[in-house]
């Protein structure tokens, strides 16, 4: 329950031990407390491994990719955060996409542009047309490890990577990626569990470590901080979407409790569904709620919904609201995950109303993250190469447009990294990273252990919430209130973010995951001032119309030559330049 | 207050690897799992579904210690 260096219950206190970092975590199991060993900052040992491809992360994006990778013929390890199958956003998800012409009546192309159409032409029509292309496919293989068979999906995930032999370690942040002559060369982390740091040598890396947001409550994300994005960017990667937003409501009844706000759905099987392409902003509910106060109600006026002049604009073909009934149910199995609108009503059970603000600082699927240079998931650094949430492939565009496609796409751009990953790591010779760049990353992961005074990861992730999370900043925005929140990030930033301290391996952890926040924090505020638009999730009251004239683009951000933030346009339907 | 209890616990440790938060561990003396940062609990029930003796109890609501002052 406690960190015990500098409060009640220690270790030390019990013992009278005058040690130099009492580290002790004291808890309650029900039967009495609990403890865990000390650590000592002193005390860590590097592991070294090597691969020609490693896989970074564990939901269905890291199994595809790892999976694919070994069949062509690579050596392939996967590390990741939490647990294979229970981290991330994949364990949530209950719906996966699955393509058929036939079936629906509709062509590839077809459903392709009307993807283009719903999202405002802010897709990458070759990603949305790749995700429906092998959607089926991948669904089929899901199918035959067991994932549509239960509810939890660790022993389905395992099942591919046990058959391979696929080396898998578990509870690794990683926190460094590694570039030498201009190529990946690895990366590097250190175990939640126990005193060790990790370097990996690799030919080829791929992320798989899903989007991130602000440690929302209620919302079950709170392990996605941005870490991939962040590596990345630290290297420079070039990454894109951060001006695009996720509006999901939750309960204000109960608003921390995730189960509850999703209706129970964490419980359901998993199932297919077809096609129906939607215009899911959220934003418009957030609208909503800014200008009348919460709740946020939905459905057509007679039924109690209070409609607001103005707001986020939604082409004509798609101007279903939400919790409006559907005069046909979709064709095609639709078991599964209610579509979102019905998923938006109030927790059966809790008396709770909608209220706006569940996964603060989320961005849209697919939207946010490394900027792909071809459609092989590779980003504009050689060898690194991204998939699913952490991909700004824009599969989806920068709104919500078909339910499911999200581990459709996943599940889709993983087998296309790993093969592509394993391909080019076959042209290469394993690198070499210098002893000297291994101490300094070292140094970097430690440092907030070493730390005598400092602030604790806890207060400076509520105030970084405090300043985000409000509906006036990144919801409904205006240049004001993002500039004002800028300059409380940009304090945390260069003041508060080197002074992170640490007192166990947990809060190691949480400290670089808030550093990884507040620059995503950077990113978000300065993306979205720069948009001078409206646009799908992105809606500024002070340029409320779309501008077609000068934003039919994408926004790059990438690491200066002086360190500093820099940011640039790429037309939409064009590949970045390394 | 989020997750609240593990009674019975048999120490096979699904639930620690379950937990995307890192809120439970094993106990380096009894081997059994304890709640150990709960203020970091999502309310996800992951460590509930996983755990194959139901050992867990979780409530809807969650209490975050205040840290408003400037630590």
């Amino acid at each position: 329950m406690k960190e015990s260096n500098n409060e009640g219950f220690s270790r030390r206190d019990f013992l009278g031990i005058a040690g130099v970092a009492t580290l002790a975590t004291v808890g309650l199991n029900g039967e009495g407390e609990s403890t865990l060993p000390s650590i000592d900052p002193k005390g860590f040992e590097t592991k070294e491994y090597q691969s020609d491809v490693l896989v970074i992360g564990g939901g269905v994006a890291g199994v595809f990719a790892a999976t694919k990778a070994r069949d062509a013929g690579a050596d392939v390890m996967l590390v990741v955060k939490g647990g294979l199958g229970t981290s991330g956003q994949t364990p949530f998800a209950k719906g996966v996409f699955s393509f058929d012409a036939k079936e629906s009546g509709v062509s590839l192309d077809e459903f392709t542009n009307k993807v283009s159409r719903s999202s405002l032409g802010t897709n990458n029509a070759i990603y949305t047309k790749q995700m429906a292309e092998h959607s089926k496919a991948r669904v089929e293989e899901l199918r035959s490890w067991g994932f549509f068979d239960q509810v939890l999906c660790r022993d389905p995930l395992t099942h591919p990577i046990k058959e391979r032999e696929i080396p898998v370690m578990e509870r690794i942040m990683i926190t460094h990626l590694i570039k030498e002559e201009g190529k990946i060369a690895g990366a590097m982390g250190f175990g939640i569990d126990e005193q060790s740091l990790y370097l990996f040598r690799a030919k080829s890396v791929i992320l798989c470590t899903g989007a991130g947001g602000f440690k929302p409550n209620g919302f079950p994300i709170s392990d996605l901080t941005h870490d991939g994005t962040v590596m990345a960017y630290n290297i420079g990667a070039k990454v894109t979407g951060k001006e695009w937003n996720d509006g999901h409501v939750g309960s204000d009844k109960n608003s921390a409790a995730s189960f509850d706000n999703w209706h129970g759905m964490f419980e359901q099987v998993p199932s297919t569904t077809s096609v129906e392409i939607r215009h899911d902003l959220g934003v418009d509910l957030n609208y909503q709620a800014y200008k009348k106060g919460p709740p946020v109600m939905m459905g057509p006026p007679q039924q109690g919904a209070t409609f607001v002049v103005g707001g986020p604009f939604r082409p004509v073909e798609f101007s279903q609201m939400h919790g409006e009934r559907r005069d046909h149910p979709p064709r095609g199995e639709h078991r599964g995950p209610p579509p979102r609108d019905e998923r938006r009503g109030p927790p059966p059970g809790s008396n709770g109303t909608n209220v706006g603000g569940a996964s603060a600082g989320l961005s849209i699927h697919k939207s946010e993250g490394l900027v792909p240079i071809n459609e092989q998931c590779e980003s504009t650094i050689q060898g690194l190469y991204a998939a699913g949430d952490a991909l700004g492939s824009y599969m989806a565009g920068a709104i919500y447009t078909q339910i499911g496609s999200s581990m459709a796409g996943s599940s889709v751009q993983g087998a296309i990294a790993g093969e592509a990953s394993a391909k080019y790591a076959k042209t290469i010779a394993m690198p070499k990273i210098p002893k000297s760049k291994v101490n300094k990353i070292k140094e970097e992961i430690l440092a907030p252990l070493y730390r005598e005074s400092g602030y604790s990861p806890a207060w400076v992730t509520q105030t970084l919430q405090g300043v985000m999370i409000p509906n006036f900043v990144l919801y409904i925005k205006k240049e004001l209130m993002m500039q004002s929140a800028l300059a409380y990030v940009e304090e945390l930033q260069s003041h508060h973010s080197p002074m992170l301290k640490a007192s166990s391996l947990h809060e190691l952890r949480l400290a670089h995951e808030t550093t990884n926040m507040i620059l995503s924090a950077q990113m978000k505020l300065k993306a979205s001032l720069m948009r001078t638009e409206s646009r799908c999730s992105h809606y500024r009251v002070d340029y409320p119309d779309m501008d077609n004239e000068n934003w039919q683009v994408w926004i790059n951000i990438y690491k200066g030559k002086d360190g500093t933030m820099e940011f640039e346009k790429q037309p939409f339907g064009t590949w970045a330049k390394v | 207050m989020s997750i609240t209890s593990i009674r019975g616990c048999i120490g096979c440790g699904d639930c620690v690897r379950a937990c995307p938060t890192d809120v439970i561990r094993l106990d380096a003396k009894t081997g059994k799992a304890f709640i150990a940062y709960v203020e970091d609990c999502q309310i996800c029930h992951l460590c509930r579904m996983y755990c194959p003796v139901d050992a867990i109890i979780i409530s809807p609501e969650k209490m975050i210690p205040v840290v408003v002052s400037w630590r």
